[in-house]
């Protein structure tokens, strides 16, 4: 008990370490939220002025909205660490290894998080999309959503590291792996929009949910193997 | 096209991707076992 | 020797299967000649799972043994699951489209998962690429296997649910060709294919992990093996000549299968 509580702390002064960081320099989160809102753009002109087919597609829309401004965003927690020879200090210590992976996945989560919490609104202007009476099922989605995506993004992170060409890499070994999460974050989204008439919800937050869950696991398990070397 | 052009097109590629491959792959070993060590051909 | 006994039965076996698919075999009633493709199709497919189960289990050997051999297994079976998955899917394709009237049927689960598969594992074959230092590579390569092949089931899982939520499946699949009712010369077929097909993927394996092994031993060559074997010859004359011998060890190795042996050579692991 001591020693998860242990690795609880260390997880969160890490956590708390680069939420601190990213806090002060600022223009990450602005160009990451910019990005994310010209590409919401970019996919209204894409799909045409028609109101019921762009209320249709919102919830697509939203979801690649957010992996894309994700990926931007999950990188820099890592790229953070690689100036100054920080990465190598961090290792240094003797501290269970999966309490830096749950630390970088809790602040990867809660960036994705933010994000969400602009870009929901977003989409519902834009796209003219009802959120209101969807809400708590909406943030539920977001939730579990945001925790995959960091769980994913966050190991990725680790495996690219002061990678030659992770500019590339990082989506290209990102994207697939997702694609369950997206696939099931965009039914259960648009499910909460309509009122959910075929009742499929519960299906689709149990699949994220335990997307999550062995996304975590795994991530967990193997980051330390990549810190090693 | 034909049933059978499909047939063909789907067998073609994937025999021929096969023997490519093969080919390819005894080639590379080849020319890597040329490629050995300075010192090391009098193994 | 054994290995080219194989290649030279996996070759004749993949002809005759391939003339058993295309002339012995009744054409199917319902789909005509266009089911032959199922043959190679299905075959392609079953090894490239197979492929990345191999990678994944060569992944965990080497985080655990730390045998390069290991990891020369990973990636001799991640380029042939690329190459095999690559032509399952233009098998797949290529059936589709007589049969369903398209190239991509969407609501087929396995051939939008084998797409996700081949980005997969093409993204994992470039990591490979941009690591130099063969430990690195290793390690990021075998974590990388193993979270993909976690992920195959989800995602395979989540298109089915994607597609089965909504509505039933109505055309013909597979599963139902493999159906125990089948006539005797589909099941055939279908079995010689994947036996011809697997005696091929073998021989593909070894050959290619005898390659990865060759790289591994220029590689250390190039990179300081040559200083360290100059010092260890002047040191002790007797043994100068063991250095050649271990810079090809895949060559020794080679009739095993593939099958790492537990011990690595000292010029693999250092």
């Amino acid at each position: 008990m001591t020693a998860l509580r242990r690795n609880a702390t260390i997880a969160w002064a890490i956590a708390r370490k680069d939420a601190i960081a990213e806090v002060r320099g600022k223009q990450a989160a602005v160009s990451t939220l910019t990005f994310a809102a010209v590409v919401l753009l970019l996919f209204g002109f894409a799909l045409g002025p028609d109101p019921r087919r762009l209320a249709d597609a919102a919830p697509g829309l939203l979801w690649l909205g957010l992996v894309f401004a994700g990926l931007l965003g999950v990188g820099r927690f890592h790229e953070l660490e690689t100036e100054d020879g920080a990465l190598e200090q961090l290792t240094l210590y003797p501290v269970d290894r999966r309490s830096i992976y749950a630390g970088k996945a809790a602040i990867g989560a809660l960036a994705m998080l933010v994000l969400g919490a602009l870009l929901v609104p977003l989409v519902a202007i834009l796209f003219a999309v009802e959120i209101v009476r969807a809400l708590p099922v909406l943030s539920l989605t977001v939730v579990l959503g945001a925790i995959g995506f960091a769980a994913v993004g966050t190991f990725y992170a680790g495996v690219t590291v002061r990678m030659r060409a992770r500019e590339v890499m990082l989506p290209l070994l990102v994207l697939p792996i997702v694609a369950p999460l997206l696939l099931a974050a965009v039914k259960a989204t648009s499910a909460a929009l309509t009122g959910d008439p075929l009742g499929e919800l519960p299906a689709w937050l149990e699949l994220l949910a335990g997307f999550d869950v062995v996304m975590l696991i795994a991530g967990a398990g193997t980051y330390g193997f990549l810190l090693e070397e | 096209m034909s049933d059978v052009g499909f047939v063909i097109a789907g067998y073609g590629v994937i025999l021929g991707g096969l023997a490519a491959y093969a080919a390819l792959l005894l080639l590379r070993l080849a020319r890597e076992r040329q490629h050995r060590p300075p010192g090391d051909n009098g193994a | 020797m054994k290995t080219r006994i194989l290649g030279v039965a996996a070759l004749l076996a993949v002809i005759a299967a391939a003339l058993f698919g295309l002339y012995g075999v009744p054409a199917d009633l319902n789909q005509g000649d266009a089911q032959r493709i199922m043959y190679p199709h299905v075959a392609s497919a079953w090894l490239a799972y197979l492929s990345f189960g191999v990678t994944a289990l060569a992944g965990i050997g080497w985080l655990i043994r730390r045998d390069l051999r290991f990891d020369a297994v990973a990636v001799a079976s991640a380029e042939i699951g690329v190459l095999f998955t690559a032509l399952a899917i233009w098998g797949g394709m290529m059936w589709a489209r007589p049969v369903w009237g398209v190239f991509w049927q969407w609501e087929d689960p396995r051939l939008t998962t084998t797409a996700l598969l081949l980005a997969l594992y093409v993204g994992y074959l470039l990591l490979r690429r941009l690591s130099d230092d063969p430990a690195r590579r290793a390690t990021r390569a075998a974590v990388v296997g193993l979270v993909a092949a976690v992920d195959i089931p989800i995602v395979h899982f989540s298109v089915i649910w994607w597609r089965g939520l909504h509505q039933p499946p109505t055309f013909l699949s597979p599963d139902k060709i493999l159906h125990p009712s089948a006539p005797l010369p589909f099941v055939l077929a279908l079995v010689g294919m994947l036996g011809a097909f697997t005696l091929a993927w073998t021989w593909l394996l070894i050959r290619r992990y005898q390659l990865a092994r060759a790289e591994l031993a220029r590689e250390d060559a190039v990179r300081g093996g040559l200083v360290r074997r100059a010092s260890a010859a002047a040191a002790r004359p007797g043994v100068a000549a063991r250095p050649a011998a271990a810079a090809r060890p895949g060559l020794p190795a080679s009739d095993d299968g593939g099958t790492p042996q537990p011990k690595a050579p000292a010029e693999a692991t250092q």
